[in-house]
């Protein structure tokens, strides 16, 4: 008797699944239809979790803002706009699965988001057999945005018309890694440390800075970890062991690995120090997080995606805010990117005067030129301006061009990613400096 | 802050002989209360007491003190460890060892280990000798000394017993590590005048991550050894104790600012007792419904049943942690306002210097924490009445329900105290890493490897066994020899050591099932 | 007399009702055979289907090694990514014997070979890790796993020159059909094909004297053996013939039909507890019942992702927002697990148990001979109903 009572309760419990969506009421006239854009972002582990969560966020209030100010406006008819997130859980094979979900049962008119760049390059190939415009916010791999890539990893040929649908708004991590280790190599060094995790956002990143620190004639030392692992001292001790401490321990390592690391190196006094420069990975921006893990992070510098604090327009300034208030920490650049490309399908929708004409949204993305959070977007080249100047990688098609990439360093403890110094390139410094030296203030 | 030079000497000077002095007078007193044929040697008590007080000073005694088991087997491993050590580096700096031990290593140590490991066994079943380990001892020992073995083994045919393993063991040990010299010349595991710095450091790396280790494990082991299972929910009540502690922390902070009207933090000392409470009453209650039924015959095939629901008990925790607590990274303030304690580096020779070496201030003060806790429990078992009865329960629950124990109760109690020892070292280690749901999982894939190593149920191999992990994980990450895969690697090395024990000896090094 | 017409009828009410349970699984079948047909169904919810029938092949391998064997092993999920990495490795680079100086290029393998020479390999590596845990039980065993599995995961993690690393390893495509629609349909009836195959062959094992002695043996080890059953050779057996199974399963997969390439993540223990999970809520000693509890678990998992739960039903606050809103999303693993711990506690044979006695009829066959047995002993107060617990 007992028994059979849980198994009711159980079998009762699994099949509440009434269906609820909230409804934003509002003072415009809607039209019946409701504009579906997929997003695409890891929400559940093994993939980056809170990345997602933070991705979901902006592409929901994007969403609400549009709806807000009366949705999409196509030829005078107002459409509401619904964002559906899909959760990639990082893994090619379920951002396949989850984009095919998308595009088939929920009948999505565009796509954004994407966070691994595996995911990106896997859902590549259905989403340009659907015709599905695209904007993706932050997967950084050169490939993404390449046009006509012949071959991904050994995979038979896939996209020989080129990709047509599909565009980028994040950085290609070519773009990104250039400023890191052009800066390094401004101030001097010789004699680098590259901590990486060995994920298909690490492998690559570092595979490419060392080609670049090599090529201009500095040793490298490239050290593989693990994610998920949380003491380094042995690892660290081994280079606090080297006859000649190195000139800079570059992390390229996500997470709350990489505050770990970050923290311990400090403990130990390895860096950032008065030999030792220390270069943590892009989260250290978000200043809440950075400090409660990383108290002793002082002076460390991190690259910096996206706009930088003081550029901040009055809209970024106000998403950041909304941020704030959701979070509690300032927003990182991906949540930015996921909101403007929100808006960027939304405005070539508006031009395109139609949801569903793949074609004209594609042609209209192609002739963006809109300023929102992140700054004036437009794409230099498509099939608008087919033809790459010799010497312009792939990688610039369907790109845009002015991902800010800058590196900032605290040198305050506690200090807000909003205040932290902008040291390079030398054109957004903001303290007058390329480096801030340990125990010192600009 | 820095010890200096001064302090490390004074150590030398005074207080290493002086815990050996303490040690020489504390250590006979082991014998008081014990029958006759219990009794241990006085000078074996004595020899102990000065060798354990002078190399670990007074947690060499405390575990000298509580386990006298412990007395023989630890004394002779240091005595070759410091041996070994002393002698290699001997070797390293005077004599070039390369050459010969190179060739010995390749061609002779594997025939020599063949041929005695064909013919030793034989010799002894032909003299009707115990050939119990003579196998492997013959084996290890060809490989180690060569034609030598069969002068030590062939006329006296003697027992093999543990000593032998160790130092049979120890000298194969030392003919791997002179291969290896070989081969990475520039490692700094080898690397003439850093070497001794770099092994102190990475060994005294080892040593304190190890003792917190140790801490968690020990929850481990006393489950196993009052109940017979083995709990899959480890790691995530260690972690949901950091959470808790955590919590605790920021809300009575709040509290406290709020009615004193400055900004005041709580020390995470603090968050220890209450992660402690709350997680005990989560294990008991976890007890009493789920596992209980188990031991009164409700449920066929036992062992599977603890392992799926204490599982699902885990699972069920991560999930509702990460549901409630988010994804993003959290840790409390510091134990000590101390970056760090460094000895500083002195100069012996001309060409040796000794130093500097690092220990992490917080990790230092959990160290202190987690050995602290460990002889408490100790204590608990051993002086304390009901420790008593969790122990004799965990010998024969049969004898120990007829002297008055009642052994439901004592199942609760192993549990939630348990558990509650995983949660205290996650409360002590949230102000040293960053804290998410999912920190569990390496950490727990960690106890088990020690409690399997200290052998299960024994509470004093759990300390061991914590601080060997610590050593092999450091040692492994900082001399792998591609430094690049070394910090990939560094789980793998404990599971490698893990397996290895589970298929030569299940029992592990202290082998026993109870308390 | 009237004891064995009381007999006849319960065996024809249980005859009766196995033969309700075959049409049961006969209709089940067919649905499965007509579910790519229906063209109102997307691509999408045939992709879920092959995930799930890979699944089931994971959890009822798993509930014949441990809930019929007994043989608690963490280590499936890393089988089955020997068999796909080992299968991805050879078409890839083919076989070199160094010292018989023979080289076999990778060209020389068909897809078909390669999945076959990954399931050998499968094979392999469980008969040296079924040897080796010989002599560890239950927690030991399942520590031991864990640790392989762990290892297995960290070393094609980091040897990424040769695995890929976390960009995975692609397998040459088994299937090289063009158009995404006849893909899906035939991927779909290749995936479930397997999964009947991979049910009878273990249907057929768990039945014959083998499955007899697996279970004689997990009762009581000592036992069988004294009564002459063959122990070692029989654990090795089942050990080797599960890691084939698996083996074989992931190598298809991974084949590009239900997936492209396979990543360590993969083989994390959380995937493997998930498997552990749906075996246990599904059934652990009934390889159907844990087939059909993987089947069922995926699909509710995936279900509540997005549902939204609304608390009280209509009723809303001041402001005109909902009074509790319950996103599901971030709860559905703690749900899940306290279903697998209630399970456990409560219906320790899952949550399909009922269904499947209540069709063979076992349920009349059992307390029949309960209470006739009660009798023999003299329990003249022995209550008839037997507690089956």
């Amino acid at each position: 008797m007992k028994r059979k009572t849980i198994l009711i309760c159980l079998i009762a419990l699994l099949a509440i699944m009434p269906m609820g969506m909230a409804q934003a009421d509002g003072h415009c006239e809607f039209a019946d239809y409701t504009i579906t854009i997929g997003g695409l972002a890891p929400l559940s582990a093994p993939g980056a979790v809170a990345g997602g969560v933070a991705m979901d966020w902006a592409f929901n209030q994007a969403a609400d803002d549009i709806n807000a100010d009366c949705g999409v406006q196509i030829d005078g008819v107002n459409y509401m706009l619904d964002v559906v997130t899909g959760d990639s859980e990082g893994s090619p094979e379920r951002g396949q699965a989850v984009t095919e979900r998308l595009i088939q049962e929920d009948g999505v008119d565009a796509m954004v988001g994407v966070y691994h760049s595996a995911v990106g390059l896997a859902t590549m190939g259905m989403l340009e057999a659907n015709a599905i415009p695209t904007v993706f916010s932050e997967p950084w791999n050169d490939n993404v945005s390449a046009n006509g890539i012949l071959e991904y990893d050994g995979a038979p040929p896939r996209f020989a018309d080129g990709i047509d649908h599909i565009f980028r708004i994040s950085p290609a991590s070519s773009m990104v890694g250039s400023v890191v280790v052009d800066w390094l190599l401004s101030l001097g060094v010789e004699d680098v440390v590259l901590i990486v995790e060995n994920t298909d956002y690490g492998q690559p990143a570092a595979a490419d800075e060392a080609e670049r620190f090599e090529a201009a004639g500095a040793t490298v030392t490239k050290i593989d970890v693990e994610l998920g692992t949380e003491d380094f001292v042995p690892i660290l001790s081994r280079i606090q062991a080297r006859a000649e401490a190195p000139d800079v321990i570059r992390i390229l390592v996500t997470g709350e690995t990489s505050f770990n690391l970050t923290q311990q190196m400090s403990e130990l006094g390895i860096a950032p120090s008065e030999d030792t420069i220390c270069v943590t990975n892009q989260i250290a921006f978000q200043s809440d997080q950075y400090w409660a893990t990383v108290p002793d992070g002082n002076y460390c510098a991190f690259n910096r995606v996206g706009i930088i604090p003081s550029l901040f327009s009055e809209a970024a300034a106000e998403l950041n805010g909304k941020y704030e208030e959701a979070w509690g920490d300032l927003i990182p650049s991906f949540a930015m990117a996921s909101y403007d490309a929100v808006y960027i399908v939304k405005d070539a929708m508006e031009r395109a005067g139609s949801y569903d004409d793949a074609a004209a949204i594609v042609g209209a993305i192609e002739a963006v030129d809109i300023e929102l959070s992140q700054g004036r977007y437009y794409f230099a080249y498509g099939a608008h301006n087919p033809d790459l100047p010799e010497g312009t990688p792939e990688f610039m098609w369907h790109q845009w061009p002015d991902p800010i990439v800058t590196v900032m360093q605290y040198y305050e403890p506690g200090q807000s990613g909003l205040e932290a110094a902008v040291v390079y390139p030398e054109v957004y410094q903001t303290h007058g400096t390329s480096y801030i030296v340990p125990g010192t203030t600009p | 802050m820095v010890i200096q030079d001064t302090l490390f000497v004074l150590w030398l000077m005074v207080a290493g002989p002086l815990w050996a002095a303490v040690g020489l007078f504390l250590l006979p007193n082991v014998n008081r209360g014990r029958k006759n044929e219990d009794l241990i040697p006085a000078t074996t008590l004595k020899i102990a007491g000065v060798i354990g007080g002078f190399a670990l000073g007074p947690v060499g005694l405390g575990l000298f003190y509580f386990e006298p088991t412990l007395i023989r087997r630890t004394t002779l491993t240091i005595g070759v460890v410091l041996t070994v050590f002393v002698t290699s580096q001997v070797m390293v700096r005077v004599v070039d060892p390369h050459f010969p031990s190179a060739l010995w290593l390749l061609l002779a140590g594997p025939l020599w280990a063949a041929l005695a490991a064909y013919f030793i066994p034989r010799h002894y079943r032909d003299e009707e000798a115990d050939d119990q380990n003579v196998l492997t001892a013959a084996a290890l020992g060809g490989f180690a000394i060569g034609p030598l073995i069969f002068g030590l083994m062939w006329k006296t045919t003697p027992k093999i017993n543990r000593d032998w393993m160790i130092i049979l063991g120890s000298l194969g040990a030392w003919q791997i590590y002179t291969l290896f010299a070989i081969q990475n010349p520039t490692n700094p595991c080898v690397q003439a005048p850093f070497s001794v710095t770099y092994l102190t450091q990475q060994t005294a790396n080892g040593v304190v991550i190890g003792c917190i280790y140790s801490l968690m494990a020990v929850g481990l082991t006393l489950i196993y050894s009052v109940q017979g299972i083995v709990s899959f929910a480890h790691g995530q009540l260690y972690m949901v104790g950091g959470y808790f502690s955590f919590y605790f922390l920021l809300h009575a902070g709040n509290l406290l600012s709020e009615l004193t009207g400055t900004e005041v933090q709580v020390n995470p000392i603090w968050g220890i007792p209450v992660a402690a409470a709350i997680v005990f009453l989560m294990g008991a209650v976890f007890e009493r419904f789920f596992l209980k039924p188990m031991h009164e015959g409700l449920i066929e095939r036992v062992s599977e049943y603890a392992i799926l629901i204490t599982f699902g008990f885990g699972f069920v925790i991560e999930y509702t942690t990460l549901a409630v607590a988010g994804p993003f990274p959290q840790r409390t303030d510091r134990f000590i306002d101390i970056r760090r304690f460094t000895l500083q580096r002195t100069q012996i020779t001309d060409d040796f210097a000794f130093g500097p070496i690092n220990i992490i201030g917080d990790r230092a003060f959990a160290m202190v924490v987690g050995i602290i806790l460990i002889f408490a429990l100790l204590y608990f078992l051993q002086r304390t009445w009901t420790g008593r009865a969790l122990r004799a329960t965990s010998q024969d629950r049969q004898a120990a329900a007829v002297t008055g124990i009642n052994p439901t109760n004592m199942n609760t109690l192993s549990f939630g105290m348990g558990s509650m020892l995983a949660a205290m070292s996650g409360a002590a280690l949230i102000p040293i890493f960053a804290w998410v749901p999912w920190v569990g999982a390496e950490m727990v894939g960690r106890s088990y490897v020690i409690v399997v190593l200290g052998g299960l149920g024994s509470v004093p191999g759990a300390l061991v066994g914590g601080i060997v992990v610590g050593i092999v994980e450091a040692l492994g990450a900082g001399c792998h020899p591609d430094p690049s895969r070394g910090a990939a690697y560094k789980e793998a090395f404990a599971l490698v050591i893990f397996a290895l024990v589970l298929l030569l000896k299940p029992t592990g090094l202290f082998g026993r099932e109870q308390l | 007399m009237e004891y064995f017409r009381q007999i006849e009828s319960r065996i024809d009410q249980g005859i009766g009702r196995r033969r309700l349970g075959y049409v049961v699984l006969g209709l089940v079948i067919l649905f499965f055979l007509w579910f790519p047909n229906d063209t109102s169904q997307s691509n999408y919810a045939k992709t879920v289907f092959i995930s799930g029938f890979f699944y089931a092949i994971m959890s009822s391998s798993w509930a014949l090694l441990a809930g019929i064997a007994g043989q608690f092993s963490f280590g499936h999920m890393a089988f089955m990514g020997i068999g796909a990495y080992a299968a991805g490795l050879i078409a890839r680079d083919g076989i070199v014997f160094a010292m018989l100086g023979i080289a076999i290029t990778p060209e020389s393998f068909s897809a078909l070979g390669a999945i076959i020479i990954g399931t050998l390999v499968a094979g392999l590596v469980g008969l040296v890790i079924g040897w080796l845990l010989l002599r560890l039980r239950a927690a030991y065993l399942a520590l031991f796993t864990i640790a392989f599995s762990e290892l297995f995961r960290i070393m094609m993690l980091t040897e990424y020159d040769y695995t890929g690393g976390s960009n995975g390893l692609s397998l040459r495509p088994l299937l090289q059909i063009a158009d995404v629609d006849t893909a899906r349909q035939v991927e779909y009836y290749l995936m479930f094909a397997l999964l009947i195959v991979c049910l009878l062959a273990m249907h057929w094992v768990a039945n014959s004297p083998i499955g007899l002695f697996l279970r004689a043996m997990r009762e009581d080890e000592d036992a069988a053996s004294a009564l002459g059953v063959n122990v070692v050779r029989y654990k090795i057996l089942i050990f080797v013939f599960t890691s084939m199974i698996v083996g074989l399963a992931g190598a298809i997969f991974y084949s590009d039909v239900g997936s492209e390439r396979i990543i360590p993540e993969q083989l994390e223990v959380l995937q493997m507890s998930l498997i552990i999970a749906y075996a246990v809520i599904g059934g652990m000693e009934s390889l159907i019942g844990a087939a059909a509890g993987a089947f069922i678990s995926r699909y509710l998992l995936e279900a509540m992702r997005e549902v939204v739960i609304t608390l009280p039903f209509g009723l809303t606050t001041a402001d005109g927002g909902d009074a509790f809103v319950w996103e599901t999303g971030a709860w559905r693993f703690a749900l899940f697990g306290v279903v697998m711990v209630f399970t456990l506690r409560y219906m320790r044979n899952g949550l399909l148990y009922p269904f499947i006695t209540w069709f063979s009829g076992r349920d009349l066959a059992m307390k029949e001979t309960v209470s006739k047995r009660k009798d023999d002993d003299d329990y003249a107060d022995a209550p008839l109903e037997a507690d089956d617990e």
